[in-house]
């Protein structure tokens, strides 16, 4: 463990004199045989923004889930302002002036934004009744202030994923914390969208709130933060501030030794024939007549921003929806899946960009998930349609170790793993399948810089043995990394196709923004 | 280095794995326990393999419903038309016997293709209509009872039931344990493969984890739901025939009251060994909770009222108690 340990280095603003807002010492939090947390320390100052790093599973979404009150720990302490604390529930978290915004996001879809963003929040009354109009002229111009566009009564059915983020922000104000803990925030958020979040979160800042910022993305952290944490194993190794604050440091003390940054090979090999084919595909009003190719040996990326109808697109192209108009061809014959069972049949395969609602069955263990889409490699034969669980649990085991997913064993659930580990489950299926085409939305959200650079080379693998691949990610950065081609998507059009030196983030971000 | 005991509230990782075991296990140590106190209290008429049997035997019948049952909740659905179907086939089996007189296995035949009709039934009005299961089962169970008086007139078919048919579930095989008791090992036992050590089990319970998910994995969703109501149908239809078999009669809402009790068993079998699944095995384990409930009450002349109350109660508990210790362990 080489990384500097600079604690208790000036910290900026003179914060060393304040006495910290929180304090926490020596946390330790079991799981059943699993040891999560084995002793993390931490404090934040009021004001700062704090940063939280770690690989996948080393124990930062619970910690903060005992921040909050959902988890307690097995020993340790927390001290807010100096005077110990215990939190027990979410209600005391809240009133010791915490706030979260969990990994995976909170809402109920059925109620309104204003509904939403007062939930759990003492509301005004009238003659006994909630007054929502009082409450939503005091909301407003906090709604405003973190630009929730989408008006306080609509319903939040069918928000964005940022939106219904900004809505969790929201609530934190209302609620005046004096603490937001915010675990991945950008994880969905295109890239326009992260830079309101750094301006909201520096506003907080500047206003006395403390943020406690945890992500996988280095540059927002660096870009953010003034001091980083940094857990390991479910342990603190690491917190640098100031000078000892800078990339390289902190990639060591996540992985706990140097990376092997995989380069690109610059060199185009040769792409293979088209393997599916979209023309005019339009389901309004989110896809408006996109024509793509997608070659045999390729990784096509599509960027753009976050309601751009990537995601919508890749649904018709695997057949969870029907186009209104167009043709899509597979291999060169026509290609109208009438469902994604069909579209698995001839050869699709989609990890969708939701992990929990839409391709994981949390209480079901690692084997189960990973073998849902691989039933025919599971069963003893034609003629004896039973299970070989041996052959389904060392399939797994394969996967486990090629993806490096932080488990005990194939039998654990996967509701119990933590959320990069669990995105790893989720394309380990496909990688397992080996399928024709597979798309991949926001494939490396949410998952650490180690197992992303493992995300990618298992791509390019399968892109070098023939795969075509299409890739949908609001990360800039990781096309240009990942892909020999990028298509810009905006309104549900393609406006821009990007090729070799061509394909650069900022040439992605500018397309992105194009006015189709 | 660490405090350790910060709050009297908390609770320790002991206590938690107790819960934890308790939440899973539960069910079965009830089970056990209610067998320990009725052959205590009752030595001379309660531990005997005469009344094991008796109870296994008289339990059959629920338990293949409730075994049939569990495929349909397995797959995320309700289905609230097997004791009105299992009526209507009591009713059909007798009439086709005694009227039309066809021979037994004819009929046997063709009343459990006609419980898997209603159950495709069922099937294509919640997956292809898309109308909530339980509205959609419950038409169709009024239905059926509607066509259960009119095939019966509302009388009950008693005269002429021919010994043959009354042994389908009064005879006895192998080693002689009763009928029932076979066919209820044979199709639980079956189901239990299915869903456990089939990949078609594996595509029954990933759309009952997760819909959504199993769609866009490639799983036919509506194809195993629809499965799910035909095995459903099926397993009723076989509880009818035993049933009436049992009664020597066809009488119309004969086998009513066994949806109360399939809801019961399969509930009760959540609560067992997984954390709030439903499963094969669990339901099993539900069935005999109340049939042995059932029958130490009887020994102790406890009234029939009690009985009911019993069934609500233990269900409500061990439920209860099942997620509660869950929830308390987990954190
Ligand atoms: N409810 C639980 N039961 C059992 N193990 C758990 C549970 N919750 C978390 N764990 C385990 O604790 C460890 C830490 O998980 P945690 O979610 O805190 O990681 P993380 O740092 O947030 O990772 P990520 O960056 O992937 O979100 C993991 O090994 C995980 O499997
Ligand atoms: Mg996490």
């Amino acid at each position: 463990m080489a990384a500097a340990f600079t604690r208790g280095a000036p910290q900026p603003g003179g914060a060393e004199m304040t006495v910290p807002l929180l304090v926490a010492r020596d946390i330790a939090k079991a799981f059943g045989g699993t040891q999560a947390l084995k002793g993390v320390s931490l404090d934040i100052a009021p004001g700062e923004i704090h940063g939280l790093v770690g690989a996948n599973g080393a124990g930062k979404s619970t910690f903060i889930r005992i921040l909050a009150g959902l988890n307690h720990p097995d020993a340790g302490r927390i001290e807010l302002d100096g005077r110990r604390q215990e939190i027990g529930t979410p209600q005391r978290a809240t009133e010791l002036g915490m706030s979260f915004i969990h990994q995976e996001l909170a809402f109920v879809p059925g109620m309104t934004v204003l509904q939403n963003i007062m939930l759990g929040v003492p509301k005004k009354t009238r003659f006994g009744l909630t007054d929502w109009r009082a409450i939503a002229r005091d909301v407003a111009p906090i709604a405003g202030r973190v630009g929730i566009s989408a008006p306080l009564n609509a319903s939040v059915k069918g928000l964005s994923t940022a939106e219904i983020w900004l809505i969790n922000i929201c609530r934190a104000l209302v609620r005046k914390a004096r603490l937001i803990v915010m675990d991945e925030p950008t994880a969905s958020l295109a890239a326009g969208e992260a830079e309101r979040l750094f301006a909201i979160v520096r506003d907080l800042s500047a206003s006395g709130v403390s943020v406690l910022y945890i992500s996988h993305r280095l540059d927002e952290i660096l870009n953010l933060c003034t001091r980083v944490s940094v857990f390991r194993d479910g342990r603190s190794v690491a917190e640098l501030a100031g000078d000892a604050l800078h990339r390289p440091a902190l990639v060591e003390a996540i992985v706990g030794g140097a990376i092997r940054d995989t380069q690109r090979t610059a060199t185009a090999r040769a792409r293979g024939g088209v393997v599916l084919e979209a023309k005019n595909l339009t389901r309004v009003p989110k896809v408006r007549g996109v024509s793509l190719e997608l070659h045999a040996g390729e990784v096509l990326g599509i960027g753009g921003l976050v309601g751009a109808g990537r995601t919508e697109l890749a649904r018709l192209l695997f057949g969870a929806d029907r186009p209104d108009s167009g043709e899509m061809a597979l291999m060169g014959r026509p290609y109208t899946p009438s469902s994604p069972a069909a579209a698995v049949q001839v050869g699709l395969g989609l990890v969708p960009e939701e992990r929990r609602a839409e391709a994981l069955f949390l209480s079901k263990s690692i084997a189960f998930n990973l073998s849902i889409a691989n039933l025919d490699r599971v069963a003893f034969g034609r003629y004896l349609p039973l299970m070989n669980r041996r052959a389904r649990t060392s399939m797994a085991g394969e996967m486990i170790r090629a993806l490096s997913i932080k488990a005990r064993n194939a039998s654990t659930p996967v509701g119990r793993l933590s959320g990069g580990n669990q995105q790893k489950v989720a394309i380990g299926r496909w990688l397992q399948r080996i399928p024709k085409v597979l798309i991949l939305d926001e494939p490396t959200r949410g998952v650490d810089i180690g197992a992303r650079t493992e995300i990618h080379r298992l791509i390019r693998q399968q892109a070098e043995a023939g795969m075509a691949v299409l890739v949908i990610s609001s990360e800039p950065d990781e096309l240009p990394e990942l892909c020999d081609r990028v298509l810009v998507m905006a309104e549900g059009r393609i406006v821009r196709e990007l090729t070799g030196l061509a394909m650069s983030r900022k040439a992605i971000v500018e397309a992105s923004y194009v006015e189709p | 280095m660490s405090d350790v005991a910060i709050s009297a509230r908390r609770l320790s990782p002991g206590t938690k794995a107790a819960l934890g075991i308790f939440a899973r296990y539960g069910t079965i140590i009830g089970l056990l326990a209610m067998i320990v106190t009725f052959s205590i209290l009752s030595p001379a008429a309660f531990p005997t393999v005469g009344n094991f049997t008796n109870v296994l035997n008289q339990a059959s019948l629920a338990m293949i419903i409730a075994g049939g049952l569990t495929l349909a909740v397995v797959v995320g659905e309700l289905d609230l038309s097997i004791g009105f179907a299992a009526s209507l086939h009591g009713i059909l089996i007798t009439g086709f016997v005694v009227h039309d007189k066809l021979p037994i296995p004819l009929g046997v035949v063709i009343v459990i293709a006609l419980g898997a009709v209603i159950g495709l039934v069922n099937g294509f009005i919640v997956t292809k209509i898309k109308v909530n299961s339980v509205i959609a089962t419950l038409g169709v169970g009024t239905i059926l009872t509607g066509l259960a008086f009119a095939y019966s007139a509302g009388v009950p078919i008693v005269a002429g039931v021919p010994e043959a048919f009354l042994q389908l579930s009064l005879g006895r095989w192998l080693f002689g344990i009763p009928n029932n008791i076979i066919v209820m090992i044979l199709v639980l036992g079956g189901l239990w493969v299915l869903v456990e050590r089939t990949p078609l089990g594996q595509e029954i319970q990933a759309v009952g984890g997760n819909a959504v998910a199993a769609r866009l994995a490639g799983v036919n969703v509506d194809r195993i739901k629809i499965l799910g109501f035909v095995i459903s149908g099926m397993c009723a239809a076989l509880t009818g025939i035993l049933l009436a078999s049992r009664l020597g009669s066809g009488t119309a809402s004969a086998a009513d009251s066994y949806l109360l009790t399939a809801f019961a068993a399969v509930f009760l079998g959540s609560a067992t060994l997984r954390d709030g699944e439903f499963h094969v095995l669990g339901t099993l384990v539900g069935a005999l909770i109340i049939a042995f409930g059932f029958n130490g009450l009887n020994i102790f002349g406890a009234p029939t009222f009690s009985q009911y109350v019993l069934q609500g109660a233990i269900l409500i508990i061990a439920v209860g108690m099942a997620s509660l210790g869950r929830s308390l362990a987990e954190r």
